[in-house]
């Protein structure tokens, strides 16, 4: 059978290549040739999706051997958890590069960083050798460092750096547990599979490779109190950086909660459920919290993000902690989906306020005020965006966070009072809408010399970023079933 | 077939709804195909069920939990009751709309705000009544907000969806309660729930219901929702977003447990009072007529409290009709008169004598005189209350209700009707009426309504027949609560005609016009802690960020010192890393050109790295 799966991973990084080659290449050529390779791996990932996954483990697997004598290999495949997300990386990215056809500075070291960023990004949700996946990890790190340092706002160089600083020390702890996890192992082994159909570690050597698992996670997902670089990084990376950052690059750390520290570490996992279920419950209601508290736009959806984020660590926790096989898999279904429904809903929001941003040079909601009227498109695909992001019904996030709260309610009860979260959301998202949106047109005139009157609506290039992001967002929420379907093969047939 | 029916009676406004935001023309035509369709599927499925059939429609959800939409008796009853209000609404809508420029906007909303009502009555699982129940507050958020660029417009959608999101956590938990409990997301099957969970679930769906339904303390929002047009008041007060609420608890009434019909009872009884007090104080038209729709949906609750469904529902019916003739005939004077304030409307009456008999009729038949039908289905419910065992709580609501709505109704008809001498002198002109477009789509929706609401009882007996409940046997037309309820609504509706409001509420007149609230409302007790919530936060954000105040001065007294160590110790280090970090950057850029930082990065990475190995070696040997 072809290998559509490393084909998947390394054509963005083909693309990469192709672009550094082309040096003398005008701008909307080398443009043209990161949508093309998105689009091209969006296929793949597409290819990927209807080859699908069965309930015995990993799927459509791809090996070779690469340091035999360290038990170290080329390892790819998926499941329902990676399969989707795979998919979302692949239209995330796609229209990505739609959006950013627009950059012009230094737009050869653009395109091939974020190429080079798919690859590793699709790399680390089919990696199944832990050292494959650490590498992607930490290569996505970098590019991420620089994208925000080079094509960021104002603030864009300290930003950067408490990014990477930040999430670069928290993934120590990660290699650190890779290590111990594979000390434990017997044969010693680098495989995934190994180590989650048979668990290497127990006892107070699994409790620390867990903490230390967490740890990393944590910073990445991420959870209260490691959550500080996001709302500095989310604020002053481009848009298209902001996207692939919350979209994608966050649930490596939901991925990797699943992945290694629930299905490597179980026991551990279970025993220290309730923490982990407390720091998700004070996650989801701080992040919401401190959302209402902003004024800046992107700010208040970057902490949503630490909301929506919180929600899934709660069903990762609960799903550990349930007895029943099926309420387990309600959770972890729900948290998957989550994943999913937060990287379209999000990405498609952090695409309008750059969207507004590019056209009034400000993110403050004070100085915007009856944008409906002007930018009619733009204005109810934020409304539309909102309405999702605060889980509305027939929308993407509705079916997922249901699932995970009916869940808790079976496992935890007490842990329901996350719940509150989704009204304050409402709140937020409600008063964001009414101080932009709606109201009388606002006279400030902006750095740029426009005045909210005279903002131009969607272009077609933006429309045709957005449209993709808003349909799935409509049809995740009516239809779930098909990304359900998909999830529910693994979770249902985990043996823990 | 009648699969399809079902499907019809949904997706016919829905696509009517969708078509015309694609096309973006003709707007009335399509609007009015698209209900008159769903009118046809409606009936044919009450057709249907009257011969005694009943089908059901799974649709794919989430695992092992399908969606249903179910024709029974009661929700074909109550999804006919929908599409013929709608209709007469939209008919009536398109007079009223005929100078605005945003129609397409607007039916369009109108036709989703209809498709979510028919799903809600029709759904026959939790998670589909859930969604539609949501996807109302969206559609009554955008029509209440559709003239959002008028004063006050903006606030009032808000907290029209803030009010009704944060009670439906009731209804969420309530759901999963139930879930948990049967195992099932079938409305059906989770109707046998008993004991602690179907008390807790019962609680909380009344919460949902209090929210949904504008019942105390929860009544505010909905008389500030009067700042969308008025066919969209007529619509969300009569068949749609506040019937919501009622028919909830209607529907779940076989699961109910004595202590929640008590709770639900009292509900009711003091929202009956409470907002029927205001709707008297009110110097607004259409406000009375909000406050008013609480207090009669605090009818419906009491009906329920007592164990009768049927009277709430037979009340729910004549109300949807009653009411929404009401804020159609208001929505004529306030065009011809370019307000809603009493006093501004006096007179209004005269000027306009067809459609204040209209009005008359429909407010007559509010209070309870016969044979309209208002007269039947409140004597059910004071029948209701005298046999409940709760008599001697629900029957005094029961009474006050029915004297304050004669009361309320009286005045507004009193005041519309008789004019001001010393008034219309000075302000001649103002109150002369100017004439008003599109009065004949106006005012056929309006005859269709009221002739609705002076006929309906004679459905009733069919009603109860078709809904064949054993409960349906409590409601005979008995002497006593017959004689009851025309004394209290002849007192009321003579009281409010003859004394003036001042004598009839003396000092409670400021307090109702300021809605009974009690400390300050929803304002003072959930927005402000929320947003003192956010700030808090926010603070804590900056401390973070900063890194400059200890952390443990604010947050809780427990745990104190070991969370000021840690988070200190975190981002203290981290901080001073960044810090130290950029300095030297800004120290070595003097030196050398170029992004020194990134490769100090890079640095920072390959020692880690090394830092790391070396561990493992450690490890290893």
């Amino acid at each position: 059978m072809y290998p559509i799966v490393s084909t998947t991973v390394f054509l963005p990084l083909l693309g990469a290549l192709l672009v550094l080659l082309m040096r003398k290449a005008p701008p909307h050529v080398v443009h043209g040739i990161g949508i093309a390779t998105s689009g091209v791996t969006l296929l793949g990932a597409m290819i990927m999706w209807a080859r699908g996954v069965n309930e015995t483990g990993f799927a459509q697997l791809e090996q070779i051997d690469w340091m035999p004598s360290i038990g170290a290999a080329y390892r790819v495949g998926v499941d329902g958890i990676s399969l989707p997300l795979v998919l979302l990386t692949a239209l995330l990215f796609f229209v990505t590069f739609i959006y950013s056809a627009k950059v012009r500075k230094q737009s050869h070291a653009f395109v091939a960083l974020m190429l080079l960023l798919e690859t590793a990004s699709i790399g680390a949700f089919v990696a199944l050798d832990a050292i494959l996946f650490y590498v992607f990890f930490e290569v996505s790190l970098v590019s991420m460092y620089f994208m925000i340092a080079h094509w960021g706002h104002e603030d864009r160089q300290r930003a950067a750096l408490m990014f990477f600083i930040y999430t670069f020390l928290g993934s120590l702890p990660l290699l650190l547990a890779i290590l111990g996890l594979y000390l434990g192992s017997d044969p010693y082994t680098f495989d995934m599979r190994v180590w989650i159909s048979n668990p290497p570690l127990d006892g107070l050597a699994a409790m620390l490779a867990l903490i230390a698992m967490l740890i990393t996670f944590a910073v990445k997902i991420p959870v209260f109190p490691l959550h500080t670089w996001l709302p500095a990084a989310h604020v002053q990376a481009p848009a298209a950086g902001s996207v692939i950052l919350a979209g994608v690059m966050l649930k490596f750390g939901t991925y990797g909660l699943v992945r290694f520290a629930y299905q490597m570490t179980p026991d551990a996992f279970r025993e220290a459920g309730v923490v982990i279920l407390i720091f998700g419950v004070i996650a989801a209601l701080y992040g919401a919290f401190a959302a209402l508290a902003q004024s800046d736009l992107k700010r208040l959806v970057a902490y949503t993000s630490i909301n929506h984020m919180g929600y899934i660590v709660i069903g990762v926790a609960i799903a550990a902690l349930a007895a029943d096989p099926a309420i387990r898999a309600t959770a972890l279904d729900g948290s998957v989906l989550q994943m999913v429904s937060h990287g379209l809903v999000t990405g498609a929001l952090f695409l309008l306020v750059g969207m507004l941003q590019d056209r009034a040079h400000t993110r403050d909601m004070a100085q915007f005020g009856g944008l409906i009227k002007v930018v009619p498109i733009l204005g109810w695909s934020f409304v539309l965006a909102a309405f999702a992001s605060l889980g509305l019904p027939g929308l993407a996030h509705f079916p997922a966070e249901f699932q995970i709260f009916l869940a808790t309610l079976q496992v935890e009860p007490i842990a329901i009072i996350a719940i509150i979260g989704i009204v304050i959301t409402a709140g937020l998202y409600l008063r964001a809408i009414a101080q932009v949106f709606l109201g009388d047109i606002n006279k400030t005139v902006y750095d740029n010399g426009a005045t909210a009157a005279t903002l131009p609506d969607l272009n077609s290039r933006e429309l045709l970023a957005l449209a993709p992001l808003l349909i799935f967002t409509i049809v995740l929420g009516v239809a779930p079933g098909w990304v359900l379907d998909v999830i529910h093969t693994t979770t249902i047939a985990l043996p823990f | 077939m009648s699969f399809i029916t079902i499907a019809i009676a949904i997706l016919a406004p829905l696509a009517a709804s969708l078509l015309i935001l694609l096309v973006r023309r003709m707007p009335v035509l399509l609007a009015l195909s698209g209900m008159a369709l769903g009118l046809v599927a409606s009936l044919a499925l009450l057709l249907n069920v009257s011969s005694g059939g009943s089908s059901e429609l799974l649709l794919p959800g989430l695992p092992h939990m399908p969606l249903r939409l179910i024709t029974t008796p009661l929700t074909v009853l109550l999804s006919t009751l929908v599409a013929v209000i709608g209709s007469f609404v939209l008919v009536y809508a398109v007079g009223y709309m005929k100078s605005d420029t945003e129609k397409v906007r607007f039916f369009a909303t109108m036709l989703l705000f209809i498709a979510a009502m028919q799903t809600l009555v029709l759904a026959g699982d939790w998670i589909l009544l859930l969604s539609a129940w949501e996807l109302i507050g969206l559609s009554s958020y955008l029509l209440i907000g559709f003239w959002y660029q008028k004063p006050g417009v903006k606030s009032a959608a808000t907290r029209a969806f803030m009010v009704t999101r944060s009670a439906d956590l009731g209804l969420y938990i309530a759901v999963f309660i139930l879930i948990a409990t049967t195992g099932s997301s079938e409305i059906a099957a989770t109707l046998n729930t008993s004991g602690t969970p179907a008390t807790a679930a019962g609680l909380l769906l009344l919460i949902a219901a209090m929210g949904k339904s504008a019942q105390t303390p929860l009544h505010d929002w909905l008389q500030r929702a009067m700042a969308g047009p008025t066919p969209v008041s007529a619509l969300l007060h009569s068949a749609t977003l506040v019937a919501a609420g009622a028919i909830l608890l209607i529907r779940t009434a076989p699961m109910l447990t004595p202590e929640t019909l008590l709770v639900i009872g009292i509900v009711g009884g003091v929202t009956t009072v409470v907002t029927g007090l205001i709707a008297l104080g009110e110097a607004d038209l259409k406000r009375m007529l909000a406050a008013s729709t609480s207090s009669q949906y605090g009818l419906m609750l009491v009906a329920v409290g007592a164990g009768v469904p049927l009277a709430a529902l037979l009340h729910l019916i004549a109300h949807a009709a009653i009411k929404s003739s009401l804020f159609l005939g208001a929505g004529v004077f306030q065009h011809s008169r370019e307000t809603t304030m009493l006093e501004q409307l006096r007179g209004v009456g005269r000027e306009r004598p067809k459609i204040f008999i209209g009005f008359a009729l429909a407010a007559l038949a509010l209070a309870g005189i016969p044979p309209l039908s208002g007269f039947f289905s409140k004597d059910a419910i004071i029948a209701a209350s005298l046999n409940s065992d709760s008599i001697w709580v629900l029957l005094p609501f029961a009474l006050a209700g029915t004297l304050l709505t004669g009361s309320y109704m009286a005045r507004a008809l009193s005041i519309l009707w008789h004019k001001n001498q010393g008034y219309k002198n000075q302000q001649q002109k103002s109150s002369q009426s100017k004439s008003v477009a599109g009065l004949v789509w106006m005012g056929a929706g309006l005859a269709g309504l009221v002739t609705l609401a002076v006929i309906l009882a004679a459905a009733f007996p069919a009603m109860k027949t078709l809904l064949n409940t054993p409960l349906a046997e409590n409601i005979t037309t008995e002497f006593v609560p017959a004689i009851l309820g025309l004394v209290a609504a002849l007192s009321g509706l003579l009281l409010g005609w003859f004394v003036p409001v001042q004598r009839l509420l003396g000092p409670l007149l400021s307090w109702a016009n300021n809605g009974f609230s009690v400390a300050g409302g929803f304002d003072n007790l959930m927005v402000r802690p929320a947003l003192a919530m956010a700030r808090g936060c926010e603070k804590l954000e900056r401390i973070f960020y900063e890194g400059v105040l200890a952390i443990g001065r604010m947050g809780l007294k427990v745990g104190r010192i070991v969370r000021r160590t840690d988070d200190k110790g975190i981002d203290g280090f981290i901080f001073s890393f960044v810090d130290s970090t950029v300095n030297l950057a800004a120290k070595a850029r003097t030196l050398q050109s170029g992004l020194i930082h990134k490769e100090l990065a890079i640095g920072t990475v390959a020692s880690a790295m090394i830092l790391a190995i070396s561990l493992v070696a450690l490890m290893v040997y």
